[in-house]
């Protein structure tokens, strides 16, 4: 095969559209001619990006939402005002009064099975019921390491306890707290401090950040009703409503979501996240009192069904302690900003992540640490005492995610020996800084 | 048989408007995509893809071009973005929600900017990529769907490659 026959070949290749003989003809000529190979590589770099972006978008279905609003504007203009009012509600961002989700209700109520319909009402009157809160203090166990994103799951680790404080009157302001991390939000600013000595400050409040929008949804029932509804509805995901009797002898209501991220099985970052998650959320509602009383979330996988986690504490409108929203940090922290620009910025700029993460192990390996600051923001004094002096064993090729794709980051296999003799075999994350450009290592350590 | 852009802009501007529906069904993924890509977040992406959308219909009757509807599409839904990241700067409450849309509409425009590549391609070519990468249909399927040979489709994809990755080289060049 030749050069012109090789390329001509390109899309069916990449396509495994060949049969056996013309696949490895192609094979052996892009051993052979280092010109069709780099060709061929764009080619096969760019499928991958396509088909990442459709997959991304595979649960996507919104035209029965755009043609209902069409509609409305086309044929029935004597409803618009109120219901043109009550979308734009909607697709503003801002279904947080109780109307509101009652209005949504109505919506859903009408299009939904019946027995959809119920559990959306249980969940619209609970979320009413918690209108007035002033306060609100979350405890539940989550499946996950004590130090990893506070919304990042590990069906394999033991239960760590994960607790959300949220005062909403006078001043908005929250703390969320598991063993290894802490994130304040103390009416001004923002704060993460990850144990032993890692801190970042946004100079500006927040109703949440740092990966804790989940759970600050499960403490605003209007936020989560408003999600799992768009969910239920756009995405077809099964919502279920069953009758039970508590453990207090009361009757329950139990409303069950089946969530799914939308992610392909092989995704790397499938089921890490709860965003990234096939997940069952179970909502428990007292019928009397119409209040939620619990959540379980369960994952699911190829191994099955398993509890991640379980919320077993709310606490409403009771007075949280102010010195909560105040962190007593120690004075060896190391601080995350802006990147700075470096005087020979372009040539980290130029990296591949490959590159990038030989060159930081490297740089570990050596204890050189004015190089391998250059790809931490920033590089701790608990990180030098884990890389320093290390041995390079390997550094594979980056693969992604349809996530990481999305957000600029890549993931690249590396092998390293710790100067304890430990082996340590895992994907490093990395990020591309918006600003200077530069690989920034992002996770996986 | 599927209509073109311009018969279906076309058929909706003579009171057709269910026909609208199958614009929507055509471009939804791509848009959202192009959004997610533009917000990093799959919620709000979803949310200002119905919005352009809905925006788009309003204003179809000023569509001068419908055969590039597609394209005009996509500057809507960028200016629904870029509302979407103002409003979040001006609430100044949901730092971690403008921070996302912030570090990613900064990002190198050059990465991945397929979908506005997408709307330099032929018509036709178009309709390949995103029957075959936006509703995962293989080659097979999209010939049936096309009512095409095989053959023709494989020849499309290549041509329409070639034709992507020459718009994202020159947008490239023209970033840098």
């Amino acid at each position: 095969m030749n050069c012109a026959e090789c390329r001509d070949n390109f899309i069916a290749c990449v396509e495994g559209l060949l049969d056996r003989d013309q696949s490895l003809q192609c094979q052996a000529h892009l051993e052979t001619c280092a010109p069709c190979r780099a060709e061929y590589e764009k080619v096969a770099k760019l499928q991958q990006c396509l088909v990442a972006r459709g997959q991304a978008a595979a649960g996507v279905r919104i035209v029965e939402s755009v043609m209902r609003r069409v509609r409305q504007e086309q044929f029935k203009p004597e409803r618009e005002t109120i219901m043109s009012k009550l979308f734009r509600h909607r697709w503003g961002f801002g279904l947080s009064a109780a109307a509101g989700a009652a209005a949504i209700f109505t919506v859903i109520l009408l299009a939904m099975p019946n027995a959809q319909a119920q559990a959306v009402a249980i969940m619209t009157k609970g979320a009413q019921a918690a209108a007035k809160l002033t306060s609100i203090h979350l405890r539940g166990q989550l499946r996950t390491a004590p130090q990893d994103n506070f919304s990042a799951i590990m069906p394999d680790q033991d239960f760590v306890t994960i607790e959300l404080w949220k005062q909403f009157e006078p001043e908005l302001k929250w703390r969320v707290d598991k063993p290894g991390r802490i994130a304040v939000m103390d009416g001004h600013s923002t704060m993460l401090f990850i144990k032993p000595d890692y801190g970042y400050k946004v100079a500006q409040r927040s109703s949440s950040a740092f990966d804790t929008q989940w759970l600050h949804e499960m403490a605003d029932l209007n936020k989560t009703l408003e999600n799992e509804l768009t969910a239920i509805k756009a995405r077809g995901w099964p919502v279920t409503l069953t009758q039970q009797q508590g453990a207090d002898g009361k009757a329950k209501s139990v409303v069950s979501v089946e969530a799914k991220s939308g992610l392909g099985t092989g995704d790397y970052l499938n089921n890490k996240f709860f965003s990234t998650a096939n997940t069952r959320r179970v909502y428990q509602f007292d019928n009397a009192s119409e209040l939620l009383e619990s959540v379980q979330i369960y994952l699911h996988s190829d191994a099955g069904e398993k509890l991640v986690f379980n919320l077993e504490a709310i606490d409403c409108n009771q007075p949280i302690d102010p010195a909560m929203f105040q962190l007593q940090l120690p004075a060896n922290v190391s601080w995350g900003g802006d990147m700075p620009m470096l005087p020979d910025n372009e040539k980290y700029a130029a990296m591949t992540s490959e590159q990038a993460a030989r060159a930081m192990f490297e740089a570990c390996g050596r204890e050189d640490w004015t190089e391998a600051a250059k790809f931490f923001n920033p590089l701790t004094g608990s990180m030098k005492q884990i890389l320093g002096g290390l041995q390079v064993v390997s550094i594979g090729t980056h693969f992604t995610s349809v996530m990481s794709l999305i957000m600029g980051a890549e993931f690249v296999p590396y092998e390293i020996k710790l100067k304890n003799g430990e082996t340590v075999k895992f994907n490093l994350s990395l990020k591309r800084d918006a600003s200077t450009r530069r690989w920034f290592v992002d996770g996986g350590i | 048989m599927d209509l073109t852009d311009k018969e279906y802009v076309e058929r909706c501007r003579d009171g057709h408007a269910e026909d609208f529906g199958l614009l929507v069904d055509r471009y939804q993924k791509s848009v959202f995509s192009f959004l997610a890509w533009r917000v990093g977040n799959f919620s709000q992406a979803e949310e200002a893809a119905q919005e352009s959308f809905v925006r788009a219909f309003r204003s179809l009757a000023k569509l001068r071009k419908p055969e590039s509807f597609y394209s005009w599409l996509l500057g809507i839904a960028g200016r629904v973005a870029q509302e979407q990241f103002r409003a979040e700067l001006r609430r100044g409450q949901d730092g971690e929600a403008a921070e996302a849309m912030r570090t990613n509409a900064t990002s190198d425009p050059a990465d991945y900017p397929l979908e506005e590549a997408m709307a330099a391609l032929p018509e036709n070519h178009r309709q390949v990529i995103l029957l075959r990468y936006y509703e995962g249909l293989s080659c097979q399927e999209v010939a049936t769907r096309l009512a095409m040979p095989l053959g023709t489709v494989t020849k499309t994809l290549s041509r329409a490659y070639l034709l992507l990755r020459q718009e994202l080289e020159a947008r490239d060049f023209r970033g840098s």
